[in-house]
């Protein structure tokens, strides 16, 4: 590729510069990593990127580790789900009613600082260490960030909206459906995603601490059940960086998902 | 949040003999009272539900109260509180020790910002409570892993918000400054981080708000104390109310402490007042 012209070459010559800066100080560490693998014995337990990329390649052939993808992304989307109605309705209505509003506040606010990971002891207590648990934990931990955003986006509803609708005697409920809760969608649609992320992490708490609280271990399933797996029975570092590799690159492509869901559903924002 | 743009506002407007009430009437229409009288509802409904609910699952609020006046009387309550607190406290130093400075230079020199840059992102979606497992291994069960995790939630969310402070930095404000022929390190200090400290102040929030979380998890499952280790403990042994009496104090406690930060950033940037970003 030589026969482009001066702009375009300059301007390549500026991409592949900056490639090789985003890829310089990652390979630098991943080599710096396996350089210090390599002097440990032969028999070591620690992780190294060779070894966990044959981790990997083995959880992907037994399918162990799709499965378990799966089982996670499930309860997080179920979670996710009674979040999203249980947040955006309560939200409808605190956002709009100023009575309902004043009076649910203090009992919101008291539950927002309790992390959701403490709700764990109460959830095995009530649903036992099945899905059941997890999901309430997910579900909890989604419904905040849902709840608040909603009520963000439902209290800067454009006012002069709301008042032509009552105007031309349209009724309060239709007012709800048809100029309120589109107006309010930036708010739901950034209160989703951030649930969305909240879910993902609170799911691997979840299950990791069933798993690592109960003792019975892939009794349920799920990343976060695999990880204390690796962690209490086979003691397989490797397949933990594996894990964590996959943890992080889910939530990635959760928060592109989202992203790029909001840039089609309000393109008036760009 | 602005609360004459709710729907309420219209009925409001509709009514105006809303202005002249009785005093008892604004007794029973403020803030405090309502509070209360929610409480007193939801306190209600769970004393309730408790009656119908096996006394394991559901203790009684009394039986609650009476744990946590117990667990206080022991001091057992406030060795827990404050553990998981000073462990918070020494994991946001050294978060903040690591971040802000690498947050300026990220922030000031494009280069280092580019090298820097792809090995944050790489590591920012796993979220800290992955690390736990392979943490008890490196650092065991203890004082270190719930710190470490702590460390490494609170980390990104100070470094984002310092390294776009920093840069957001109005540069109408620099080349006045630099106009005057001030030095590199008065700028610094003078213009560039009071401009970026509401922005850094927001990220502290944040990354408190994050470790917060983190920490109950971490002492849940990697550390022999702290309220995350409590309430595990205790629903092991299947005491129910010191269970939810532990909980109402990892409630209690996260909340003083946002009210702490609140307070802390008002003092730090009284400037910020007004701009969103308080």
């Amino acid at each position: 590729m030589t026969t482009t012209t001066g702009s375009t070459a300059s301007a390549n010559g500026s991409r592949w510069n900056a490639v090789l800066y985003a890829t310089l100080l990652p390979a630098i560490l991943v080599l710096a990593w396996q350089a210090w693998a390599m002097t440990l014995p032969a028999d070591t337990r620690a992780p190294s990127p060779a070894r966990a990329v044959a981790a990997f390649v083995n959880l992907v052939a037994s399918g162990e580790l799709i499965l378990a993808t799966a089982q996670s992304l499930g309860r997080v989307l179920a979670g996710f789900a009674f979040a999203l109605l249980a947040g955006v309705g309560l939200g409808v209505l605190m956002g709009s009613s100023r009575r309902i509003r004043d009076n649910l506040d203090p009992i919101v606010e008291s539950f927002r600082p309790i992390a959701p990971m403490a709700i764990l002891p109460i959830a095995i207590l009530w649903f036992g260490t099945g899905t059941a648990a997890s999901l309430s934990i997910v579900t909890y931990a989604a419904f905040f960030p849902m709840l608040l955003n909603t009520i963000h986006g439902v209290s800067r509803v454009d006012r002069k909206l709301v008042l032509a609708a009552m105007t031309m005697g349209v009724p309060r409920l239709r007012i709800l459906t048809k100029v309120v809760v589109p107006g309010a969608l930036p708010g739901v649609l950034l209160g989703s995603r951030l649930a969305m992320g909240v879910a993902w992490t609170a799911i691997i708490a979840a299950e990791l601490a069933v798993g690592a609280k109960t003792g019975a271990g892939g009794t349920s399933g799920g990343i976060g059940q695999m990880m204390f797996v690796f962690f209490a029975y086979s003691i397989d570092l490797n397949g933990i960086v594996v894990c964590m590799i996959v943890v992080g690159v889910v939530a990635l492509l959760i928060d592109r998902l989202f992203r790029v869901a909001e840039y089609w559903l309000m393109p008036w924002r760009q | 949040m602005n609360r004459t743009t709710t729907l309420q506002h219209e009925a409001d407007v509709a009514a105006p003999a809303a202005g002249r009430r009785s005093p008892m009437r604004r007794l029973l229409d403020s803030r405090g009272f309502v509070a209360v009288r929610s409480f007193a509802i939801f306190i209600g409904l769970w004393y309730l539900m408790m009656l119908w609910a096996n006394p394991l699952q559901l203790p009684s609020p009394f039986r609650v109260v009476d744990a946590l006046a117990g667990l206080a009387a022991s001091g057992e309550l406030f060795r827990h509180a404050l553990l998981t607190t000073s462990r918070l406290a020494i994991a946001l130093v050294v978060a903040t020790a690591l971040a802000v400075p690498l947050g300026f230079l990220m922030g000031l020199n494009r280069k280092a910002d580019a090298l820097i840059d792809p090995v944050v992102e790489l590591l920012r979606p796993i979220s800290g409570i992955a690390w736990i497992p392979l943490g008890i291994f490196i650092f065991g069960v203890g004082d270190t892993l719930p710190v470490f995790i702590m460390m490494y939630v609170a980390f990104f969310p100070l470094l984002l918000n310092t390294v776009s402070g920093v840069r957001h930095v109005d540069q109408r404000l620099v080349a006045a400054a630099r106009t005057m022929g001030v030095s590199r390190w008065a700028m610094l200090r003078q213009v560039i981080v009071p401009a970026a400290l509401p922005t850094m102040m927001v990220g502290f929030r944040l990354a408190f708000a994050g470790a917060w979380a983190a920490v109950i998890a971490a002492e849940l499952i990697g550390a022999p104390s702290g309220l995350g280790f409590a309430i595990e403990w205790y629903r092991q042994l299947l005491m129910s109310p010191k269970v939810f009496g532990f909980i109402v104090m990892i409630g209690i406690v996260g909340y003083l402490c946002d009210l702490g930060l609140r307070a802390l950033q008002r003092w730090l940037t009284p400037w910020a007042e007004g701009t969103g970003l308080a």
